[in-house]
């Protein structure tokens, strides 16, 4: 058991160092490339919306699809706070912006954290009246709310330039060790949660709502604990998100964006935080190289034109796949483990050797 | 001397069945007492309005005199009441220890932050919140198993850990909704002394729901017998033993279903 625990230990200090080495050399070098790194960014960024989501739909166990509401706030928080006040009055054509509001101004880390925090004052606000709904219920309800928010900022022009969005957002700090130095912070934030009390606390919920009240704990209190700091982190996310892309409008924040979420958390493994940021990465980078069915194939035999929105099918498709046949993703509930790594290995080996025995 | 609970004439109709029908028992502190009646008689319900989860439709539920009706169930355990449930209702993808663990939540003292940034305070609490499920644990004989997913647990130690499950947040009254269901004449035998071994190491009082007729002779200080809702008798458990109406409605049926 203690070697194990070392081997472990080990393994873990190795794994870390490389990932660590991996950022550098892919920040620095030439070689990995800018198209690499952002989509390395992306992966990231999308990695905090899946934690964001898992708070809620994985350790709590209830099922909402507020994250693009949670995200576009974040948004344009950040953009609007960092966009400078001459290009905020250059870009907002249509409804020009006072001028009080042009110069309101804040560095990238305080507007990124503001943003978060505005995030997680709407999903408190939101959190009195849809929490006390159960199941389906509430994920219509927060995609309702999401829908409202993109609708507010479609037409709240003076603030938000409307449908054309904001753009210039300045990407001065959006280097892979920002990036991921944030999503690192999250994800130690949730693993180190989730061993205190309250995390169990989230755990029971999810295990059974009728037993966890018995046992003394207030189930508003607790739901509305991980609905705020998953508007928090999709906030963050979101912030990052706008510095990132540099240019934001309503239309990034559909209601579709909640589903790819959705199909990161389920394919990772609802209720954990490795299997939900390996989930981000696979999604990302999937979507990313299906980006070809959009496009024009020759086949040489046969021409593919390429139809708008085919890889959108293609994912959906895969997304009721997952949930159909592999329900529990690639890490169940379980956060990722050494022995449970090896175990699995150890399943082909041992397996024919059992038999024999039996 | 009040009685520690008491229900006053309550009721709960639902639609237009009374479940419960001008309920009114006294269970004196340290006494274990038992409510008995034939399937579908209202005795769950009867621990579902007491522990918060249905509302009375009228009537009152007072907790060493205070009105307790209309509170939550969260904020009645709180209060001292803590239960099993007749189908069992474990956290059943959670370790044995962490079930515990988790019914020691209601009485934390340290914020989140401090616990996430595992401060000195929080470290000391969370070590007595795992030194205190570990003795639960041990009294339940169940210590061996900490670390097994909860619903591994064979039939019986599930109802066990139920039971240490409950006593985790510290109780004053503890309800038992038939917690020998299942269990063979040897085990319900083991139960009866470790329900009073827990009622005097923990200083409780007991109200259990129970089918086992040896059990509840055995172990009740009172007894209520329930039928369609209705209280058709109380009494020691001679007095039950030998009440006709009883004898008729259940204890009869029992019989019918021995031959
Ligand atoms: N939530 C509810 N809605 C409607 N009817 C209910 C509800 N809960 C209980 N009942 C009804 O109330 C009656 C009493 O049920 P209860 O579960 O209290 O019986 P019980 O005495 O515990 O029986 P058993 O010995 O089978 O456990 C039953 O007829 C049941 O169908
Ligand atoms: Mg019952």
């Amino acid at each position: 058991m203690k070697t194990m625990n070392k081997r472990n230990l080990i393994l873990n200090i190795v794994v870390i160092a490389a990932l660590i080495g991996f950022i550098i050399w892919a920040e620095e070098s030439r070689s990995f490339g800018a198209y690499n790194q952002r989509i390395f960014k992306t992966c990231c960024i999308y990695a905090i919306c899946a934690l964001s989501m898992n708070m809620v739909n994985g350790f709590t166990g209830l099922f909402s699809l507020g994250q693009p509401g949670f995200m576009a706030i974040g948004a344009y928080v950040t953009a609007f706070l960092t966009v400078s006040a001459q290009d905020k009055i250059s870009i907002y054509k249509i409804v020009p912006i006072s001028e009080g509001m042009a110069n309101l101004h804040l560095p990238f880390f305080a507007a990124l954290i503001l943003g978060g925090i505005i995030a997680a004052v709407f999903a408190f606000l939101i959190g009195f009246p849809v929490l006390r709904l159960r199941g389906d219920y509430l994920a219509i309800a927060t995609l309702g709310f999401s829908e409202i928010i993109r609708i507010f900022i479609t037409n709240a022009q003076g603030i938000t330039n409307g449908p054309t969005g904001i753009n210039r957002i300045p990407n001065t700090y959006m280097n892979l060790y920002v990036v991921c130095g944030i999503l690192a912070l999250i994800m130690i934030f949730i693993l180190a949660m989730m061993k205190t009390s309250y995390g169990r606390a989230l755990l029971a919920i999810r295990e059974d709502e009728v037993a966890a009240e018995a046992m003394g704990i207030n189930l508003f209190k607790h739901k509305m604990l991980a609905f705020v700091l998953s508007g928090f982190f999709a906030g963050i996310g979101g912030g990052l998100l706008a510095s990132l892309v540099g240019a934001i409008g309503p239309d990034q924040f559909k209601f579709t964006v909640a589903y790819e979420i959705l199909l990161m958390v389920v394919l990772g493994g609802q209720g954990s935080v490795s299997g939900c940021v390996a989930g981000a990465f696979v999604v990302r980078i999937a979507l990313e190289k299906l980006r070809f069915l959009d496009e024009p194939i020759d086949f040489g035999f046969i021409q593919y034109k390429g139809i708008g929105g085919m890889r959108m099918v293609v994912f959906s498709v895969l997304l009721m796949l997952v949930i159909i046949l592999w329900r529990k993703g690639i890490f169940g509930s379980k956060e990722f483990s050494w022995d449970r790594f090896f175990g699995f290995f150890a399943k082909f080996k041992k397996s024919p050797k059992k038999e024999v025995i039996e | 001397m009040a009685a520690l609970l008491e229900t006053r004439d309550v009721t709960i109709r639902f639609g237009g069945l009374v479940a419960v029908n001008l309920l009114n028992i006294s269970v004196d502190k340290g006494d274990i007492v038992a409510i008995i009646g034939p399937n579908g008689a209202g005795k769950t319900t009867a621990f579902n309005l007491i522990t918060g989860v249905y509302k009375p439709t009228e009537g009152d539920i007072l907790l060493n005199g205070e009105k307790i009706n209309g509170k939550r169930p969260d904020e009645i355990a709180k209060m001292g009441i803590a239960r099993t449930f007749q189908n069992i209702r474990l956290f059943k993808e959670l370790t044995v220890l962490e079930n515990v663990l988790i019914a020691t939540h209601l009485n934390v003292k340290t914020g989140l932050f401090s616990a996430v940034l595992k401060l000195p305070h929080a470290r000391k609490e969370e070590k007595e919140m795992r030194k205190f499920a570990e003795f639960l644990l041990e009294e339940t004989g169940l210590l061996q198993f900490k670390d097994e997913i909860a619903s591994n647990l064979p039939y019986g130690l599930q109802r066990r850990l139920e039971i240490a499950r409950a006593l985790a947040t510290k109780p004053r009254l503890l309800l038992l909704d038939e917690p020998a269901a299942g269990m063979n004449p040897k085990e319900s035998e083991d139960l009866t002394e470790f329900i009073r071994e827990i009622r005097d190491k923990f200083g409780l009082t007991v109200l259990l729901i129970e089918h086992h007729m040896q059990l509840v002779m055995d172990i009740s200080d009172k007894i209520y017998v329930l039928e369609y809702g209705r209280t058709i008798a109380k009494g020691v458990p001679a007095e039950i033993q030998a009440n006709p109406a009883v004898i008729k409605a259940y204890l009869g049926e029992e019989d019918d279903k021995d031959a």
